[in-house]
């Protein structure tokens, strides 16, 4: 397998919140989007803070199926 | 030019889904059997009697049914839940709700959707399915002791060496289907490159790799490392990229009209998605390329040399870089191929190809092509919300940005790859959609529809309404294609009426609703029904779609 070289682009304006009508300057889109993120922030820190991810891991092998 | 003497058949879809599921808090490993009968005694479905049946398209026996121990103590709660036959695939429940039905496979709640003809009553059945599960996962857990919890997730690896399905079913002609299984390789190599790319589109990522395959960080595709042969049957070892179970669910129309008799094709590739778009894409753009392969519109040119080896190889490089060597002796990247497999399927649009066989094909088109440019123009924050690889390497990156001492090989960050997938509110993919960042395709009318009614344009129509009008008592069994019932209405020895299904697109509300709404006994509902099916000779062509 090869790898190509990745071409020079921009990146579309486009939406920063995929429900989000955007409309607005860039800067406005940018706040938009990193309102998003730091809610899901708080599910990543709730996530980690209340438990334990090894045993969680351990706890989560499963049978394969199909 | 379309070959108007093949035959076709609307590319109906339904989806048979497993799910991970434990108990975290439970000493051991393995606790799967328990999470997965717990959940299944939660959710209601028909027949109730526990009985032993043998399905004659598997060759299986299964048992009928999973129900909850009448005590309610939690010490008990270990034996509540256990007992019956342990085969393989038991305690099938169909649900009166929406037609669709639940069972536990290889210690695994299955999810199977009701059957639909669009991609995006597939991706809204297939949210409201999650919703009944994780109603039984929250009833199961409120009956488990302090500190054990039911854990419910929708991907398809535990990051352990072991894989669970996320299995989709398509109407097709008998005839294409003979196509691509047993007649015609490169129909086969065809099927299984367009496969191999989609992943770009499909592919709900993962941590690491497994089965042997070459460590990586991340990488696109869960279900990636698993497949290990172009085409076979199997499902449990050495899958194959393209399924060839010959499982039709239709009945004595197996063997009528020769290659126009409906067949399904079971399709194992694809990962568990939970993203709005990734979940349309993945039906609808297999429509699309179902439809074109059944009007023998197969490009040769879009064959992979090695599509077993593209797809790890496009899976463990979520840069897109990657190319693989086309039988042509041409390279392309996932996307590059993608391009060419919709530049195909916009020429046979023109041409009126997908008209009555693929509802709003002409959005899916335009949802693939809109997806593809933004992979091209490697759009990621625009992609985030979109599809739900890109979402979770976000993530990933995100956490670990914020928390330095996290690397790829971190426990919290493998963690972090399964909780995103979590039915439990708190999954990071619901975090993100209740927060406005994720994508919204699907209106969510239409969800909660599914989660108590069934689609009007299938048989399952037919089947919760069946259900629904008769008493649970009289439902003896149930298959995809038939009903059957021991009707006690007065006489001394019940009587037995079955009610055949063969037609997936048969049976429809729009066919039989002057029927249900008429008083009368139940058997007279039957007598009906069966002179129904009498006036619609098996040989009818099936009815087209708008």
């Amino acid at each position: 397998m090869r790898e190509r070289e990745r071409q020079d682009y921009r990146p579309p304006a486009g939406e920063g919140g995929g429900g989000a009508s955007g409309g607005g300057g860039l800067d406005r889109l940018r706040e938009q989007a990193n309102r998003f993120l730091e809610a899901g922030d708080e599910a990543i820190n709730r996530a980690l803070a209340n438990s334990d991810s090894e045993a969680f891991l351990r706890a989560s092998r499963q049978q394969g199926g199909e | 030019m379309i070959d108007l003497s093949i035959p076709r058949l609307p590319k109906l879809a339904g989806a048979d889904i497993e799910l991970g599921n434990f108990v975290l808090g439970m000493p051991g490993p393995d606790t799967g059997a328990l999470a997965s009968r717990a959940l299944l005694a939660e959710i209601d479905g028909l027949p109730r009697a526990r009985r032993v049946s043998y399905t004659p398209y598997s060759g299986n026996w299964s048992s009928h049914n999973c129900w909850r121990s009448k005590g309610d103590s939690a010490d008990d709660i270990e034996s509540s839940y256990t007992g019956g036959w342990n085969s393989q695939d038991w305690g099938r429940k169909y649900l009166p709700t929406n037609g669709g039905c639940a069972y536990i496979d290889l210690d695994h709640l299955e999810l199977c959707l009701p059957e639909v003809l669009s991609a995006w009553d597939h991706a809204a059945a297939w949210h409201a399915m999650l919703r009944i599960a994780r109603e039984a996962m929250d009833s199961a857990n409120a009956r488990l002791p302090e500190g054990r919890a039911i854990q419910v997730l929708v991907n398809n690896s535990d990051g352990q060496g072991h894989s669970y399905g996320s299995h989709l079913n398509f109407l097709v002609t008998r005839r294409a289907w003979e196509n691509v299984i047993r007649r015609k390789p490169h129909y086969l190599a065809w099927l299984a490159s367009f496969q191999a790319s989609s992943i770009v589109c499909t592919g709900q990522g993962k941590v690491g790799s497994e089965n042997g395959a070459p460590d990586v960080p991340f990488q696109i595709s869960q279900r990636a490392d698993y497949f290990e042969t172009l085409v076979g049957p199997q499902t449990t070892f050495e899958r194959p990229l393209v399924n060839s179970r010959d499982e039709h669910l239709c009945g004595t129309l197996r063997w009528s009209r020769g290659g126009a008799a409906p067949a399904r094709l079971h399709v194992i590739f694809f990962d568990n998605t939970l993203a709005h778009r990734s979940c349309v894409l993945k039906v609808g753009i297999m429509q699309l390329a179902l439809a074109m392969m059944e009007a023998e519109r197969v490009n040769p040119t879009l064959i992979l040399d090695d599509a077993l080896a593209a797809v790890g190889a496009y899976s463990r490089d979520p840069t897109l870089r990657t190319s693989a060597r086309l039988a042509t002796g041409a390279d392309a990247t996932a996307v590059e191929l993608q391009f060419m497999f919709l530049e195909e399927a916009r020429r046979f649009a023109a041409e009126g190809g997908f008209d009555g066989f693929v509802p709003r094909a002409a959005e899916i088109l335009d949802l693939w092509e809109d997806t593809l440019e933004r992979l091209r123009a490697a759009d990621w924050m625009g992609l985030a919300p979109k599809l739900d690889w890109v979402m979770k390497l976000m993530i990933l990156k995100r956490a670990m940005g914020q928390r330095p001492s996290l690397t790829w090989d971190s426990p919290e960050i493998r963690h972090l790859d399964k909780i995103y997938a979590s039915l439990d509110p708190s999954g990071l993919y619901w975090a993100y959609e209740r927060s406005g960042f994720a994508e919204r395709l699907l209106d969510e009318a239409r969800i909660r529809h599914f989660c108590s009614e069934p689609p009007a344009d299938s048989r399952a129509w037919a089947r919760a309404m069946l259900l629904r009008k008769a008493d649970p008592d009289w439902v003896d069994s149930v298959d995809w294609d038939s009903i059957s019932f021991r009707v006690r209405d007065g006489g001394y020895w019940p009587s037995r009426r079955n009610v055949d299904m063969e037609n997936p697109l048969g049976m429809t509300e729009a066919e039989l609703v002057p029927l249900f709404e008429k008083d009368g006994r139940f058997t007279d509902l039957l007598d009906a029904i069966e002179a129904a099916a009498a006036g619609t000779s098996a040989t009818q062509r099936p009815q087209t779609v708008n």
